[in-house]
């Protein structure tokens, strides 16, 4: 239901929805460096809930279309739950369904009854399917997942890897996303570990630059007395951040999963995961914490944080050592697809530090 | 006393926030740029043999030797003053500048150096990284402060750009050491947004901390420059009082304190006495001011000794201003005057033979000259038919009168109807007035109104069609209201279209040009102060001020005898306390005399 907000407010300005991601796998080579593994348990409910037959992930909370970003999220929790059929099955959906563009990216959106609804490519989206594809590759020895992963990514640095104030960013798709001579970026599109296993790959290099503007790009993009990065940003020309005018001008549903894909590439310095912890203390104590806070001017929303973000700020709160702490209730009986997804995501991102068993 | 060798220190563009603070602010005073001593002097003893203490355990020498490590004088000298600070017996460690071996571990130089060069954002990725591959590994908190500090001043000098005061001092609250000597700037913002919040005491009780806690003398002048503008005449005269006695430091003259309030003293009753609201001056006020202006030569200052003493009937003290104005600077403005007081005084000979330099060349020594000839049927300028002899109108703008001048064209207009070449004249008293937005909607008006009577060339003219007269002399009119508004960006946008001819357009350019270089010395942007000063050369000369703009952007780029040439060649043609300043500054500094 939050997320849907988030939707509209995409839609109605004509621009493409942020979709996140995060993801795990079976082996996946971050932070401490252990494979992270679901339990399988959590995997068939989730399969129960969110994965239709044909191999599509539903995003309940938003009318039960499918998105790049979904199918990502599914293929990189099949991994880490060491279930290949599943893979193939989201995999093969997502091949033959969403990508129909002919420059190897992925549609973004699907929706039941009317088929691919927007042909433009969401990158974060693309960016977890690859990831999903390399881990697999590895986990499975399957050569034709590699191959599969390294067109895809060339296809990014191709199309949404762009120079700009002397940073290497990504655009958050193909299409509509420059202004003037200003680029719109989504912080939350960094999906950090991801961009760390493109970087291995033959020719790579360029994502390694991606990934270090990246850290520069969120020491920019801190806003309001909390210092929290929007969900969508406008670097310009010089160099300069702000909250990208077109959008809510807030923290909210895309930017929390900046701690996560931080978290889950080891990254632990206390000052990127400060604003977060600092937000979770905010609600702390007996308020819930809020799910969006308006940017620079700090309002915060009455609807609180799903249970999947909350996973989120006791990880950030772990990290930066600010002394505070976050308690998680178990995902309920309807929880949706986005606050179950963090909520896993940010379980396997604790056990590739290391800090969750 | 041990020898020593004194360094100066400046430039603090680099990084906001670092300790060093330079002081150097422009005037907002007739567009020239008044730049001020240099900032922190601090006296470091190299001499041999001067046996100095090895330092106690506590006191922190990573960032020295990092600065000493990378040949940062200036942030080393600071540096130095602050550890002074913390423990006065604390000397510099000698072995300063031999090479050090590097502590095991991590080497932070990468680190300081983005911070030096104003990188923080990069200074943090850079640091995030390292914390990544080196788990065991903490960085220094010195430099995590340096860090902290650079961020929050930062977002404070943002906010105060944006003019969000709340934001400023709320900032300010979670950094209460933003408010020191050695934060000057932040400080300074700090006091600025209680003084557009209105919230005078807390302003006061800043400006009140800085004049008597900063050392040095310019600083504290800077400081009351800053204060005038939210305080009251009494609050400043107090500050200024406490600015030369507080806490002295050796060496520091702070009689410049005194003359800077002189200065705005001087400035508060010129512009008391030239607005003519406020009542007369008190005598004492007057002598003061009469004293000063006669001291300085102060041609500009004379004429508004003139014009009040006019306005007054006083035309004898009026007419001697006059002729001291024409005397120090002859211009038409102090001819104009002239004439009228000879007039008053009914030496009418006197009042012609004042007009001769002028007459035929100056449309006011014109105006002034039918007023006292009231020549029913002799027609000054040809073409408008014959005057019927000095309207209210005429008889206003000959005196000065603006107010009258508006109320005579809401006369007329209301008479026969405000027509084009009205709605102009009202857009020129009220540009006299100081009313710049009104100024440019009647200048609007003025150019509708033309448009509506003989605007068939102008109508759908590109910008290459000549515009017609009216029009264009609106268009001029209302392109200087706009930049007397501080309508600078949207002025600039506009310019290229406007209906101006090439001299007008050559002129608002230039403006903007001077305007825009005034900015970039204020943000320190002081290759972008030279590179539009040489594009404002291209329109038209340099005037004096603008030279000594130069000479300042010269002097904080440090290119010194770029800068001393400049304050010289300027001194030479006629010296001045600005270009004489200009000149010493420089050349204590290129050869490091300070003493």
């Amino acid at each position: 239901m939050k997320r849907r907000d988030l939707l509209r407010a995409g839609l109605a300005a004509g621009l493409l929805p942020a979709w996140g991601s995060g993801a795990l796998a079976a082996a996946v080579r971050a932070g401490a460096g252990r494979p992270a593994r679901l339990d399988p348990a959590a995997w068939r409910a989730y399969i129960r809930r969110f994965v239709l037959p044909e191999g599509r992930v539903a995003d309940t909370g938003n009318k039960g279309i499918s998105h790049s970003e979904g199918q990502g999220y599914g293929m990189l929790l099949a991994v880490a739950a060491d279930d290949r059929a599943t893979f193939d099955s989201l995999w093969g959906w997502t091949r033959t369904t969403l990508m129909v563009r002919g420059d190897g990216l992925t549609a973004w959106r699907w929706v039941p009854g009317e088929g691919v609804s927007d042909r433009n490519n969401a990158s974060d989206g693309d960016i977890l399917i690859a990831w999903a594809l390399l881990t697999a590759a590895e986990a499975w020895r399957v050569e034709e997942y590699r191959t599969a992963a390294v067109t895809l990514v060339q296809a990014l640095a191709a199309a949404v890897v762009v120079e700009q104030a002397g940073m290497t960013v990504l655009l958050p798709g193909r299409d509509g996303f420059r202004r003037g001579t200003g680029v719109v970026v989504n912080p939350s599109y960094w999906v950090f570990p991801a961009l760390r296993a493109f970087a291995a790959v033959p020719g790579g290099a360029v994502w390694k630059r991606v990934a270090d503007s990246g850290l520069v790009l969120l020491a920019k993009a801190r806003f309001g007395t909390l210092q929290l990065p929007p969900d969508w940003a406008l670097l310009d020309a010089g160099g300069a951040v702000a909250p990208a005018e077109g959008f809510r001008k807030q923290y909210g549903y895309d930017a929390v999963r900046v701690p996560l894909y931080l978290a889950w590439d080891g990254y632990d310095d206390p000052y990127y995961f400060r604003p977060f912890a600092a937000l979770a203390a905010r609600g702390g104590g007996d308020g819930p914490v809020p799910a969006t806070v308006s940017l620079p001017g700090g309002v915060t929303a009455q609807v609180p944080a799903s249970v999947g973000m909350l996973a989120v700020y006791r990880l950030a709160c772990r990290l930066a050592a600010a002394g505070n702490t976050v308690t998680v209730p178990p995902p309920g009986p309807d929880e949706d697809y986005y606050s179950t997804t963090l909520f896993h995501l940010a379980a396997l991102a604790g056990q590739s530090l290391g800090i969750e068993p | 006393m041990t020898p020593t060798r004194t360094f100066l220190l400046l430039l603090a563009a680099a990084v906001a926030g670092a300790p060093s603070a330079g002081a150097q602010t422009p005037s907002g005073q007739n567009g020239g740029a008044r730049a001020l001593a240099p900032g922190v002097t601090v006296d470091v003893n190299p001499a041999p043999g001067s046996g100095s203490a090895t330092a106690p355990a506590k006191i922190d020498e990573t960032a020295l030797r990092h600065y000493a490590r990378t040949g940062d004088v200036e942030r080393l000298e600071a540096e130095i003053a602050r550890l002074r600070a913390l423990d006065p017996a604390w000397e510099p460690p000698k072995d300063l500048f031999t090479p050090q071996a590097q502590a095991p571990g991590v080497d932070e130089t990468p680190f300081w150096k983005l911070v030096s060069e104003g990188k923080v954002p990069q200074a943090r990725a850079a640091i995030a990284e390292q914390r990544r591959q080196s788990p065991s590994w903490q960085p220094s908190a010195k430099l995590l402060q340096e860090l902290d500090v650079a961020e929050d001043t930062a977002r404070l000098r943002q906010a105060s750009d944006a003019r969000l005061w709340q934001e400023v001092t709320e900032i300010a609250g979670t950094r209460p050491d933003a408010v020191s000597c050695a934060r000057l700037d932040s400080a300074w913002r700090v006091a600025e947004a209680y003084g557009e919040l209105k919230q005078t005491d807390r302003a006061l009780a800043i400006y009140r901390t800085l004049v008597s806690q900063c050392p040095k003398a310019g600083e504290r002048r800077d400081t009351l420059y800053k204060a005038s503008r939210y305080l009251s005449p009494e609050q400043v005269r107090e500050l200024a009082a406490l600015a030369t006695t507080a806490n002295p430091a050796a060496g520091e003259d702070y009689t410049v304190v005194g003359r800077a309030q002189a200065d705005l003293e001087t400035g508060r009753l010129l512009e008391r006495a030239g607005s003519g609201k406020g009542g007369a001056l008190s005598p004492d006020d007057l002598a003061r001011l009469e004293a000063t202006v006669r001291d300085r030569r102060d041609a500009d200052g004379a004429l508004t000794l003139g014009w009040y003493f006019q306005q007054r009937k006083q035309h004898r003290p009026a007419q001697e201003w006059f002729a001291l104005s024409n005397q120090w600077a002859p211009s038409d403005r102090a001819a104009e005057g002239l004439i009228l007081a000879h007039a008053g005084l009914g030496e009418k000979d006197k009042a012609l033979e004042a007009a001769k330099p002028w007459r035929g060349r100056s449309p006011r020594v014109d105006k002034a000259v039918l007023a006292v000839e009231r020549p029913a049927g002799r027609g000054g300028r040809g073409g408008d038919g014959p005057p019927p002899g000095p309207s209210p109108l005429d008889q206003a703008l000959a005196k000065r009168d603006y107010s009258a001048c508006l109320t005579a064209i809401q006369r007329m207009a209301a008479k026969s109807g405000m027509t084009a070449a009205l709605a102009q004249q009202r857009g020129w008293c009220l540009i006299e007035l100081g009313r710049p937005s009104e100024a440019e909607a009647a200048f609007a008006e003025a150019q509708a109104l033309g448009g509506k009577t003989g605007g068939k060339t102008a109508a759908k003219g590109s910008g290459a069609a000549p515009a017609g007269k009216t029009e264009e002399e609106a268009a001029y009119g209302q392109a200087l209201a706009r930049l007397a508004a501080g309508d600078m960006a949207a002025l600039a946008h506009d310019l290229p279209a406007l209906p101006l001819s090439p001299r007008h357009r050559a002129e608002i350019r230039a403006s903007l040009l001077a305007a825009e270089a005034n900015r970039a010395l204020e943000d320190k942007r002081y290759h972008d102060v030279l590179r539009l000063l040489d594009a404002r050369k291209e329109v038209e000369p340099e005037p004096r001020n603008l030279g000594i703009l130069r000479g300042w952007a010269l002097y904080n780029l440090h290119r010194l005898t770029d800068a001393y040439d400049q304050f010289k060649s300027i001194d030479d043609r006629l010296s001045t306390p600005e270009s004489r300043e200009g000149v010493t500054i420089t050349r204590k500094t290129i050869y490091h005399d300070w003493q």
